[in-house]
């Protein structure tokens, strides 16, 4: 089980972040985590959500360089120490994980080297991975905000 | 030829190096002996002298203080005798300081952009309009071009002479005019398929961008009507046309001229020999000289050129300096014509660039970054000053098909850049991964290099 992730090249200037959002808001894509990182002078945007394919045609329309790719997707109860364990169990099953960032609530997106792999190594171990579905729901539902 | 869709019997066969399908326009004059050229452009010379001396002050005030009067002209040789023509010449006296005739007799006028000070304004008598005409007709046919062709023009009108001059040319050849002007990419391919066009007039970094925006839209360029591009405005690298030649499946060509001599036309690429370009030798005297001390270079080496318009009447400049860096050659031509070939100018004299004492040319970071398939050859130069030294940033786009999502393989390509600039330059340039479609296209002339320094007092 894994999710989709969007990763775009973008300038480091203002407004370019914001074009894609724009576009995305415009195609109702909705965002659940993303990660923008950068060297300067460009950077790599990385964004989880709820269409992946229609991101991915919104931002290929839009001429960007864009990519579309797999990670794991890891569901933490909102306790302390769960990043811990969790980041625990990666390295006792030898997984390495390249970088990581956090999305809506306490969900977690690891990429990994080997996806397959990684699922098969945390079948029996107490982490819990999430699918694509489990992102399109709104939050409100699994994490019991309690407004209207 | 590149691999592409050649579409037409005769730039079929031009395609597979028979040449004798493609029209010549004037066979009497283009594939003329040598010696019958060099006549002509004699007694050109010698009328265009007596004409320029007798009725432009400012040129009859350098010629008596050079000692040198129209009778002093007997050879080819001794238009070395005449003074040069700079283009702060052309501002100086602006507006209508250099003309020739009358200005009741001048039926249009043009202008450079001037992009300092004063723009340079020329003007055109009905006979100066005939001799634009026919070089332009000469070039067009060069690429296939034929009466009944649909010409769409992507050139800005105006002021410029790229759309008008182009304009005037292929609509005396018989060809049907879309006076379409720049801008607006989507109605220009919508126009495309509406019209049947078979002939674009555009700068090649626009029609690259017409390229692309087509190929967004779903536009099918191969099964499109359009088979020949004309191009000018700016020069082209090879990569470049190539590019657009397999992508847009048309054949390219791109002419060369300027404003102060008479605007496009004054040479014109043909299919047989494609880095080259034909001068219009019976209208154009040309001479390859040493930039700095202005003396002829050897035969066949590279110097600036320096061209004398013959039988120009509303503004007839003798030895104007291009500052365009070029070699000609009169070797004769699979095309059959014998007008002497310059080879296309990559840079102008003016246009290089002095980074930490060592010279360096716009067209050797194109040249690069053609050879390079993670980049498209589209590039800015912004040099400035770090700590009292010049500093040189290359923007080069990224393709898109190029990005992943790994920062080591965009700073890998990145270096690899970086790695072959400063093999060819010989300096190091910082370069700047931009996003695809992240340097401007131009309508224009390409800005590609910004310079930043202060002038050095």
């Amino acid at each position: 089980m894994s999710v989709r992730q969007i990763s775009v090249f973008l300038e480091s200037r203002p407004g370019h972040l914001r074009r894609v959002l724009d576009a995305f808001e415009e195609a109702q894509v909705s965002v659940r985590g993303y990660s923008a990182s950068d060297t300067g002078d460009y950077g790599i945007v990385r964004f989880i959500v709820d269409a992946p394919e229609r991101a991915l045609a919104v931002l290929r329309d839009m001429g960007a360089a864009a990519r579309i790719g797999d990670v794991l997707c890891v569901r933490l109860n909102d306790e302390p120490g769960e990043l811990a364990r969790v980041m625990g169990v990666m390295a006792d099953c030898g997984i390495n994980v390249t970088y990581s960032y956090s999305l809506i609530s306490t969900y977690i997106a690891l990429s990994v080297e080997d996806i397959g792999r990684a699922e098969e190594l945390l079948a029996s171990e107490p982490v819990e991975l999430v699918g694509q579905d489990a992102l399109a729901a709104p939050l409100a539902r699994n994490e019991g905000r309690r407004d209207a | 030829m590149t691999d592409m869709t050649v579409k037409g019997a005769a730039l079929a066969a031009a395609a597979a190096g028979d040449f004798s399908e493609l029209p010549i326009h004037n066979p009497s004059v283009e594939c003329a002996s040598r010696e019958r050229i060099r006549a002509i452009q004699l007694a050109g010379l010698i009328e265009q002298v007596a004409w320029t001396y007798e009725r432009v002050p400012w040129y009859r005030a350098r010629m008596d203080e050079q000692g040198v009067s129209p009778a002093d002209i007997r050879t080819l040789e001794d238009v070395r005798k005449l003074p040069f023509t700079d283009k702060s010449v052309l501002r100086d006296t602006f507006p209508y300081g250099l003309f020739a005739v009358s200005l009741d007799e001048v039926v249009e006028l043009h202008a450079s952009s001037g992009t300092t000070g004063k723009p340079i304004v020329v003007g055109y008598n009905a006979h100066d309009m005939d001799l634009w005409a026919d070089c332009i007709m000469r070039l067009v046919q060069m690429a296939g071009v034929v009466p009944g062709d649909r010409a769409q023009m992507a050139f800005g009108y105006g002021m410029f002479t790229g759309g008008f001059g182009l304009h005037y040319g292929l609509q005396k050849l018989g060809c049907m005019m879309i006076p379409a002007g720049s801008g607006n990419t989507e109605r220009h391919i919508a126009m495309i398929e509406d019209y049947g066009t078979t002939v674009l007039v555009a700068t090649p970094s626009y029609a690259l961008h017409m390229c692309e925006v087509g190929e967004q839209m779903g536009f099918d360029w191969k099964a499109s009507t359009l088979r020949v591009g004309l191009f000018g405005g700016e020069p082209c690298p090879p990569g470049l046309k190539a590019e657009i030649e397999g992508r847009m499946h048309i054949v390219c060509t791109d002419n060369y001229g300027l404003t102060e001599v008479m605007g496009p036309g004054v040479s014109g690429e043909c299919l047989a020999s494609r880095d080259m370009q034909h001068i219009a030798e019976d209208h154009f005297l040309w001479e390859v000289v040493d930039p700095d001390t202005g003396e002829p270079v050897p035969d066949g080496e590279e110097g600036e050129l320096v061209l004398t318009p013959l039988g120009k009447q509303a503004i007839p400049v003798l030895r104007y300096r291009t500052h365009d860096l070029t070699r000609v050659t009169c070797e004769p031509c699979a095309c059959g014509r014998t007008h002497a070939r310059m080879r296309k100018v990559r840079s102008r004299s003016d246009d290089m660039l002095i980074i930490r004492g060592t010279n360096v040319f716009p067209s050797q970071v194109e040249d690069v970054l053609a050879g390079i398939e993670g980049v498209a050859p589209h590039y800015r130069i912004v040099v400035d000053t770090a700590r009292g030294l010049d500093r040189m940033t290359v923007h080069a786009e990224l393709k898109p098909e190029a990005f992943s999502d790994s920062f080591q393989q965009m700073e890998a390509l990145r270096r690899l850049v970086e790695e072959r600039l400063k093999g060819v330059l010989l300096v190091g340039a910082r370069v700047k991964l931009v996003e695809p479609g992240g340097i401007e296209r131009t309508t224009g002339k390409a800005r590609h290099v910004e310079d930043r320094r202060k002038p050095s007092a």
